[in-house]
């Protein structure tokens, strides 16, 4: 309340004086819709001169994503009453959308007249700003995480990029080995220089060779030309071997004397050719395992295992859900021209309850499914795909037996964690599978 | 020629982003022959491009449009001309005789800048001084 006999009555000028000072933007309209004042903020927000707002359509110059079906001073006018932080909208002259809230309120005379109404509006962008600069995550290049395990990772990653040393990239499928190859080299000396991919995993060995060290012209029936192979196409760039653990002994040892010697011989070729390529390798194994197993060279292992990363299985980083879903819908919504603007809480539930086998890769292809169901506004559950829900596992009702009520919890948990793969449950819990399954019918577990 | 127009009622709408309507007018010899309405969703530009591109328009008018459906629009080569206010009818009348924006069709705030066309290829002639 103000104390009318410190302050005296507020005159016409003193309003002026104070509506100037404030850092909310205001104007009022009368009857006809047209802007009868404007202050300072609201200049300052909208980037508008009151010398061009005045007398105009207040949705000309508001510019609000409300104006049109939601006008908060159209249901102020209509209704008689305030409208207070109502969440909006405006464009500005350079096209950039300004988060806001707005209240309204009817413009009243000193007789009591209604003569229009007022609107005050409030600049978020650098609340928004803020709030984005505070968030704890970390993003490193197009991978974003707030998990340690990641931050860890990406802690060293300059350094790591900065040397030349070979790379070697392990994480489960879909855990973003890819993304994280081409982030060393995006940062690296050599990132103006290709980046060249290549699945060793998919190819026969002798596919593979001509693809990495290319052939000459007449090197078999149909080489009717000369073809460079990728170690000549990343040449002073880096090359990325994904799945080198799948690739046959035969073919470690060849790849093996071309990292040695830092040359090769293309196929059906004569003169070496000399490599300055860096090398990074990653497999969704554990390479030193198969090296165990005598399924991978040791000399090889260690030729590429000077440096060593492990990307960690979404599961073991759930607290970067939000986040990848964050940047998978700005990703989706350039790429799609959408304007999704985000998940419902449920959604994040059940993703948070999901165990995510196929890792980041699994919930990108998840947001894509929801992408095409909704058009805009925000991600439910129906718009995710079945195969997220699977069916829940039942079992008897008349559990009395602790041991036995603890054997159904231990098969249920681990066939969740797995996503509902018997294999790997079984494996996980580490008994064979067809006793696992005998176990499941003993139970009386149904799935 | 062909237009799309971003409408609100008889006025052109004030924000692309929160528009409903589009009115697509056929133009021949600088009068309108024909006139047709629908409706589209300012959050799938995708659709409204395909919808333009369906219908051999090669011009959207618009009010306040954010950097984003902007950009979407003008690559794929549909000319864009944005921040403009006003009649409908007298906006196209204005625009379709004189090949012209008037000075009183573009909104507050927008009148020194020239970014508010946004052509693909051919440049439509402006008044002076905008």
């Amino acid at each position: 309340m103000i104390n009318k006999k410190i302050f005296g009555p507020l005159t016409g000028e003193t309003t002026k004086v104070i509506l100037e000072c404030i850092s909310d933007g205001v104007f009022t309209i009368d009857y006809n819709w047209e802007i009868t004042s404007f202050n300072r903020a609201a200049e300052e927000i909208t980037g508008i001169d009151r010398k061009e707002a005045i007398g105009k359509h207040c949705w000309e110059v508001f510019r609000s994503n409300m104006c049109e079906a939601d006008c908060a001073l159209k249901k102020t006018m209509e209704q008689g009453r305030p409208f207070i932080s109502t969440s909006a909208y405006i464009i500005n002259s350079e096209k950039k959308r300004i988060p806001i809230t707005a209240s309204t309120s009817l413009l009243i005379d000193k007789n009591g007249e209604v003569i229009g109404g007022v609107e005050t509006f409030r600049d978020h962008s650098l609340v928004e700003e803020l709030r984005k600069e505070l968030s704890p995550k970390v993003r490193m290049e197009d991978m974003v995480s707030t998990s340690d395990a990641m931050k860890a990772i990406f802690n060293i990653l300059p350094q790591i990029a900065d040397s030349d040393s070979s790379v070697l990239i392990e994480g489960e499928t879909g855990t973003g080995k890819e993304l994280m190859a081409r982030a060393i080299h995006n940062m690296s000396p050599r990132k103006d220089q290709p980046f060249i991919a290549i699945n060793c995993g998919a190819l026969p060995d002798t596919l593979l060779e001509s693809e990495l060290f290319g052939y000459k012209k007449g090197a078999f029936t149909h080489a009717s030309k000369d073809k460079p192979g990728h170690f000549s196409l990343a040449d002073k760039g880096t090359i990325f071997l994904d799945e080198i653990g799948e690739t046959s002994p035969a073919f470690q040892v060849r790849l093996l004397r071309v990292l040695q010697e830092r040359e090769f011989t293309p196929l059906g070729g004569i003169e070496k050719e000399k490599i300055d390529t860096r090398i990074i390798a990653a497999t969704n194994q554990t390479l030193s395992e198969l090296v165990e197993k005598n399924k991978f060279r040791q000399d090889l292992f260690y030729r590429i295992n000077v440096i060593r990363l492990t990307l960690p299985p979404l599961r073991q980083r759930m607290e970067d859900i939000p986040f990848l879903v964050e940047s998978f819908i700005n990703k989706m919504n350039i790429r799609q021209g959408k304007f999704i603007q985000g998940i419902d809480k449920k959604v994040l539930h059940a993703f948070m309850s999901h165990q995510f086998p196929g890792n980041i890769r699994e919930l990108e292809n998840i947001m894509e499914h929801a992408f095409v169901l909704c058009s805009e506004g925000y991600i439910n559950l129906e718009h995710l795909p079945p195969s997220l829900f699977p069916n829940p596992i039942s079992c008897p009702d008349d559990i009395e037996d602790p041991v036995k009520a603890a054997q159904i919890k231990l098969i249920s948990d681990a066939l969740v964690r797995n996503g509902y793969n018997r294999n790997a449950a079984a494996k996980e819990l580490g008994i064979h599978k067809s006793t696992f399954f005998r176990r499941i019918k003993k139970l009386g577990i149904k799935l | 020629m062909k237009i799309a127009i971003t409408i609100w009622g008889n006025r052109i709408s004030p924000v692309f982003d929160s528009a409903k309507t589009l009115l697509i007018t056929e133009i021949k010899n600088g009068m309108i022959q024909k006139k047709t309405y629908q409706s589209f969703d300012p959050h799938a530009v995708h659709d409204l491009l395909k919808t333009l591109k369906e219908q051999n328009i090669s011009t959207l008018i618009c009010g306040a449009i954010s950097t984003h459906p902007a950009e979407l629009i003008v690559e794929n080569d549909i000319k864009l001309i944005s921040f403009v206010m006003g009649n409908t009818l007298e906006f196209l009348e204005n625009f379709t005789d004189k090949n012209q924006i008037k000075k009183s069709f573009i909104m507050p705030g927008c009148r020194h800048h020239k970014n508010f066309i946004q052509p693909t290829h051919n440049r439509i002639n402006t008044t002076s001084g905008i």
